[in-house]
């Protein structure tokens, strides 16, 4: 699953252009967070590995911005395993494994739009890294 | 003592250690033997068990020795890489005590940090000053230093290994940053310390082998135990250890300066003491479980000594990854990592068995009967409680003209809005009841804020105070956990009040 995030103006609000999309390109695309007004807003959604490129051109066509949110970085050379950021991930997106080392699980991490674990990390090992621009050479979450 | 081996003694294990014949377990590995084997066997095949922690301790700093300049100087003020570093005593030591934070990035690097560098052997810039005399004219001086450059650089802590720590969390409405870390609101995360069942003072709780003079690990390096810790606190298994070691000699892995958002610097320290099992009595001691070993919850967000307990847990519930308290269930992290006190245990075993660590016989054992004092205080503060008076109130279905007289009648500039049961629904200024007289709105629900900004009784009046003037406000309504509003507090009441107490 590729995360995309999407930018939509005050035009836009009203038309129905992520189901078009879905319809159009039978594909399933999951929200994950939104926040929409009537003045526009942003939407997060996951889309299956491989489609990312005809999403992204789909939604640009119909005037929607669309960035790739990058997911958060992690140090392991500065992280000590102290364990700080594990329960504070609303997507148990971070565990302590068999030998108590802390693992990031990115397929999970919603990525810079949450970093609610950033400013825990007593080693400053974490860094919410800024959006990049939605194009395929981008790293899909892994 | 008996000939049959019902005791052992240190002599004898050092010479085992010797030998290369000593049997080393860590805690971890002592647990699994007593509980397959038995107290019996254990005691007759382990010669030392090797404990470990490491975590987050404020109490931490160094004593360093920067030799004389020319000409000399006899320093007063001092900074290394702009953090403060204290000058206690003749011209050229200092202490860099771990929590004081650097000036130009206060909250991301102190004290901890520089003597991480130190540590792992990084240049850092020493800036200090001083008013000059005959014997030390130099007032003032800049220069670059490394560990190598310094004739003593001895880790000396005041307090640390926490025997076990409480379990935070934040029963506010707003995130708060602590000491703990970060806690989200409504408890919606827990915060603990420590290792637990790894811990060295849980696996000799009666402290037994240990005092003034027990060689341990410290940092990566050897260090000795010099005493109790400060707010050491023996009968309620709340033993801290003051301890001291080479610095020179320590490594950068086990000695971490950390952050934390909104609360300042700090150091992490890994400590580790060797348990020599003299006897078995020791054996079944160092057997001792997560299971077993409870502490409390308690809730941070009340800015008191004597915080809420809100449960009991144990450290196997914590290490579980979630708590249940009131019925709710809690994800739980440690501050303090597992992995690296495991590490300190590893270590300190491979030490043994190399031969390159010896055990100590304290010259003092640590005080069992110590009591952990709270602060004497000639002046009490106020709190919320001592000047909220009645609030006067009205339910949502009264009518704003029969509001208004209230007002005149009580002169007051506030009525809280409560419902059947006495509980706090909204407030009501003079000025709302004004402008909706002029607008000529007649409903209460119109006109109300809602989410009104509160305060606790037993919530020190300063912090109340502060709460106003962050909100601009001029009233704060007081409630019980409940919401039901027990009074109200106003600006006037705490200028009063606060305006007599600073008068010092
Ligand atoms: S950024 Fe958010 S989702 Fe990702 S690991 Fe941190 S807390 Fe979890
Ligand atoms: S808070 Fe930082 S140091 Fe601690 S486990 Fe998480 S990433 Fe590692």
């Amino acid at each position: 699953m590729v995360r995309i995030l999407l930018r939509f103006n005050e035009e836009l609000v009203p038309q129905p252009v992520t189901s078009q999309i879905i319809l159009e390109h039978k594909v399933p695309i999951a929200i994950l967070a939104a926040h929409v007004n009537a003045k526009g807003g942003e939407i997060l959604v996951e889309v299956p590995d491989g489609v990312q490129d005809k999403i992204v051109k789909a939604f640009r066509q119909r005037g929607v911005t669309v960035t790739v949110p990058k997911l958060i970085e992690v140090d392991t050379e500065k992280c000590f395993s102290c364990g700080s950021c594990v329960a504070l991930c609303p997507v148990e997106a971070i565990s302590l494994d068999k030998d108590s080392t802390v693992k990031f699980d990115k397929e999970k991490c919603v990525g810079s739009p949450c970093s609610i674990c950033v400013d825990a990390c007593p080693a400053r090992a974490i860094k919410s890294v800024k959006h990049t621009n939605g194009n395929s050479n981008q790293p899909s979450g892994k | 003592m008996s000939k049959q081996g019902k005791t052992r003694t240190v002599e004898e294990i050092n010479e085992k250690i010797r030998k290369g014949d000593a049997q080393v377990l860590t805690a971890e590995e002592m647990k699994k033997l007593v509980e397959s084997s038995g107290v019996g066997v254990a005691f007759k095949e382990v010669d030392v068990v090797t404990t470990g922690t490491f975590g987050a301790m404020c109490s931490s700093g160094a004593v360093v020795n920067l030799g004389h300049s020319d000409p000399p100087i006899k320093i007063e003020h001092a900074w290394i890489n702009d953090v403060e570093v204290c000058h206690p005593g003749a011209a050229v030591d200092l202490f860099i005590g771990a929590t004081n934070m650097s000036v130009k990035q206060p909250f991301e690097y102190g004290g901890g940090h520089v003597i991480q560098d130190l540590v792992a052997g990084k240049e850092v810039e020493l800036k200090a000053t001083a008013y000059g005399t005959d014997c030390y004219p130099r007032t003032q001086i800049k220069t670059s230093l490394t560990k190598d450059d310094l004739n003593q650089f001895y880790l000396l802590n005041f307090r640390n290994c926490y025997q076990r720590y409480n379990c935070a969390v934040n029963g506010s409405d707003e995130i708060i940053y602590t000491y703990m870390n970060k806690l989200l609101p409504r408890l919606r995360n827990a915060t603990y310390s420590g290792a637990g069942e790894l811990n060295p003072l849980m696996n000799d709780p009666d402290y037994e082998t240990m005092g003034m003079g027990t060689r341990i690990f410290l940092g990566g390096a050897q260090g000795y135990i010099i005493g109790e810790g400060t707010q050491h606190s023996p009968k309620n298994q709340n033993g801290t250890l003051m301890v001291k070691g080479n610095a020179k000699k320590m490594s950068p892995e086990f000695l971490q300066g950390a952050a934390f958002t909104k609360y300042g610097t700090s150091l992490y320290v890994g400590l580790g003491v060797p348990i020599p099992i003299l006897n078995e009595g020791l054996a079944k001691k160092t057997a001792i479980q997560d299971g077993e070993i409870f502490t409390d919850v308690v809730d941070y967000s009340v800015p008191r000594r004597d915080r809420p307990k809100l449960a009991q847990v144990s450290y196997k519930e914590l290490k579980s990854g979630s708590i249940t308290v009131g019925g709710k269930k809690i994800r739980v992290s440690s501050l303090s990592s597992l992995k690296m006190a495991k590490k300190v245990s590893t270590t300190l075993k491979s030490w043994i068995e190399q031969g390159e660590f010896f055990l100590t016989s304290p010259v003092e054992r640590l005080p069992t009967d110590s009591v952990f004092k709270p602060m004497r205080q000639t002046q009490e503060i106020p709190f919320v409680v001592s000047v909220m008076h009645p609030a006067v109130t009205c339910t949502e279905n009264e009518e704003i003209r029969a509001i208004a007289e209230r007002i005149v009648t009580k002169s007051v500039n506030h009525i809280v809005v409560i419902d059947g049961g006495g509980k706090l629904r909204g407030i009501v200024t003079s000025w709302d009841i004004t402008r909706a007289m002029a607008e000529g709105k007649k409903a209460l629900a119109d006109i109300e804020t809602r989410n009104v900004i509160t305060a606790k009784p037993d919530e020190p009046l300063e912090i109340a105070s502060k709460r106003m003037e962050q909100h601009n406000i001029s009233a704060l309504p007081v409630i019980d956990i409940e919401r039901k509003v027990l009074g109200i507090v106003t600006s006037e009441d705490v200028s009063k009040l606060l305006g007599r107490e600073n008068a010092w």
